[in-house]
């Protein structure tokens, strides 16, 4: 067996038999992905993929509250509970579960709003029929529909309920006018309200300019963004440069004990023993790699989340992968290069992953950060993997979409390996 | 000088040879090693002996081509070591003052990496592993991991594992430093065993009496420089108020405390 081997097999056995960073480099990632992607499911469910649970106190009992009731549940956006414990709702015990947490909003409809609205809807087809005279429908006040708010439900979530809200007060509001309109039409002219001319213009009060709403990219091969598809290559980059710990630590080893005296007065350039070492890290990081993708096709399924798709350039995403482990390898040599304790190696390697995790865009999406973090980002190598691999998974990206991560993670792998040379050499001088 | 079978008079070549060795670390401290000269014949165990700081680890790290000294020349078997040290390499072994091993890995594991970094492979490979674990006494031991060693244990297989590719000159920097007195036997013994088999050493101790019952050749230094050199029975001779290693040590280096 040539040095180059001998040294890539006794490191991988090094690293098997160190079961505490093995549990680090394997299990830490699985557990991250695993509790982020149900987390992160869930929140995608209650924002948008499933009803979300909300009080209704019905202080109106009209046609305005049965109206909004069907309008708010046919658009599944949002459940509505009108009984707690078998009891009807009150306004006082809706605050009080709200301000609990219990739940995060309740809808209150005030007495005699359906009443109002039709007596404002009635004013105002007549001030309309009515060439001149004073307007009465202005006359006429009427309570707000009020929406309670948890205090710590965030702004946007906040903006989607209401919205919601108003949209559905919206058609109502305007179904209720066209029919007194209608009525006043026949009252002043003796048009007939015929039953078809009703449908008609109920047919019309539908949203007549409609959204639709589409995923850029090629229709076919584009997989709608999930939490699987950006928590799996996130969660697994911030995995693998987890490996600067332990790589950072066995190098500092080896400097510690003169284990590196004893590696260079071989008779073997150094560089092909450090290209053994370099190469047994990487492959632990494409073993983790893949055992990751492997969690988010099989395992998150069992829990209720999509199943993670690797898309259609398997090789491309290998390629990635590559590289992002070369970089990530390139940087634990700098540290157990740079590093005088292990204490110091360590703290450093996993505080600065962890930086550069969340500058990539790792725990929250790059595109949802400041304008100032956004420009910071550009520099986290996790940031370069991710947009990677989001363009591979998400985006139908191909090989040439992902050249420029590609090179990159080399140039950082050079620039690591560089400086550590330099640094390397600079002790050698000083005889550590 | 030696004759050779048609009388020609040929000259005896040392296996090392250095001459005005300094090296110095800057910021203004002096010289680690300041104008070193030794020669090491074959077969000879050369005893470097030294207080604290005296530059005997620095003075290793250079003659086994892991420093480039500022000034100097250095030959080994005849060849410049500091220009061709891949050549000298391949002839020489380093036993470092520290447990130089790979703890997660068994004492054969570690002989059989660093005998394949060596160049021996297949039969004379294993053959070394097993000779080289008997030799140190850890037959028994040889397949359980380094970190469950004894200090006594690792410091034999630190000095195996410094023999495992059979080197010319053996270049051991404290190799019993706090072991039990068994181990240290043991490990003289091994060190002898060497020296009958022919294989040079260049040695570094704080113990005076292994250096007086091992090395052939002495050289005391202190502050990088050299300030005695000779056989022990020499050096004494020469100074009749010592009565043994120890008192010409202090003798020539003080008693004032090292740090």
């Amino acid at each position: 067996m040539n040095p180059f081997l001998a040294t890539f097999f006794k490191d991988l056995l090094i690293l098997w038999r160190d079961r505490a960073g093995m549990l680090v480099l394997f299990l830490m990632p699985m557990v991250l992905v695993l509790v982020v992607s149900l987390v992160q499911n869930n929140i995608l469910a209650v924002t948008g993929q499933a009803g979300l649970r909300v009080l209704f106190i019905d202080q109106d009992q009209g046609f305005v509250a049965k109206a909004i009731r069907q309008r708010l549940q046919a658009s599944g956006e949002l459940e509505l509970i009108s009984e707690l414990e078998g009891k009807p709702l009150t306004a006082e015990r809706a605050r009080k579960e709200v301000a609990a947490g219990h739940f995060q909003f309740a809808l209150l409809l005030p007495a005699k709003t359906s009443v109002r609205l039709r007596e404002k809807s009635s004013l105002l087809a007549q001030d309309i029929s009515r060439t001149s005279g004073e307007s009465k429908s202005n006359d006429i006040d009427h309570e707000p529909v009020q929406v309670f708010f948890d205090p710590g439900v965030q702004g946007v979530f906040r903006t989607a309920v209401v919205s919601s809200v108003r949209y559905s007060l919206l058609g109502i509001e305007l179904k209720e006018m066209e029919q007194q309109f209608s009525k006043e039409l026949h009252a002043q002219f003796g048009i007939e309200n015929s039953e078809k001319n009703e449908r008609n213009i109920s047919r019309e009060t539908q949203v007549f300019l409609k959204v639709s709403e589409q995923i850029t990219g090629d229709s076919e091969q584009s997989r709608r963004p999930n939490a699987v598809q950006q928590n799996v290559p996130a969660w697994a980059l911030f995995g693998m440069f987890f490996i600067v710990v332990p790589l950072s630590g066995a190098l500092l080893r080896e400097r510690h004990d003169s284990t590196i005296r004893r590696l260079l007065i071989l008779p073997v350039p150094y560089w092909t023993l450090l290209a053994g070492k370099t190469l047994a890290y990487v492959a632990i990081c494409l073993v983790q790699f893949g055992l990751m993708l492997l969690v988010g096709k099989f395992i998150l399924p069992l829990m209720g989340t999509p199943a993670f798709q690797i898309g259609e350039h398997p090789g491309a995403v290998f390629l990635l992968a590559f590289c992002a482990a070369l970089a990530a390898t390139g940087y634990g040599m700098l540290l157990g290069t740079w590093a005088r304790s292990y204490e110091q190696a360590s703290m450093l390697g996993a505080v600065s992953v962890v930086i550069a995790a969340a500058l990539g865009g790792v725990m929250v999406p790059v595109y949802v950060m400041p304008q100032v973090m956004q420009k910071l980002s550009i520099f986290s190598p996790l940031a370069w993997g991710l947009d990677g691999f989001i363009k591979l998974f998400v985006r139908s990206g191909d090989l040439a979409s992902i050249q420029t991560n590609l090179c990159l993670f080399i140039g950082f792998f050079l620039l690591t390996i560089s400086l550590s040379v330099v640094l390397f050499s600079r002790q050698g001088r000083n005889g550590g | 000088m030696e004759f050779s079978e048609n009388t020609h008079v040929i000259e005896k070549k040392p296996l090392l040879r250095a001459s005005g060795l300094r090296k110095s670390y800057g910021g203004g401290n002096p010289p680690a090693v300041d104008d070193l000269s030794l020669q090491v014949e074959p077969g000879e165990v050369y005893g470097l002996l030294g207080p604290n700081g005296a530059g005997k680890t620095t003075s290793i790290l250079i003659m086994s081509t892991l420093l480039r000294p500022c000034y100097g020349t250095l030959s080994i078997c005849g060849t410049d070591a500091f220009k061709y040290p891949g050549k000298v390499r391949k002839m020489i072994g380093l036993v470092p003052q520290e447990i130089a091993l790979y703890p997660t890995l068994t004492g054969r594991e570690n002989l059989y990496y660093f005998g394949r970094l060596n160049g021996l492979k297949g039969a004379s490979l294993e053959a070394r592993v097993d000779t080289c674990i008997g030799l140190v006494g850890l037959s028994e031991n040889a397949d359980r991991r380094v970190e469950y060693y004894s200090g006594g244990m690792k410091r034999r297989l630190n000095l195996a594992v410094g023999v495992v590719h059979q080197p010319k000159l053996l270049f051991l920097d404290e190799p019993t430093v706090g072991i039990d007195a068994q181990s240290r036997h043991m490990i003289i013994e091994n060190l002898l065993q060497l020296r009958e088999e022919g294989v040079s050493m260049v040695y570094t101790t704080h113990y005076m009496e292994e250096a007086q019952q091992l090395c052939n050749n002495i050289a005391i230094i202190d502050k990088g420089k050299k300030i005695a050199e000779g056989a022990a029975g020499q050096l004494l001779a020469a100074h009749p108020g010592c009565r043994n290693l120890e008192e010409l040590f202090l003798h020539f280096t003080g008693r004032q405390l090292r740090d």
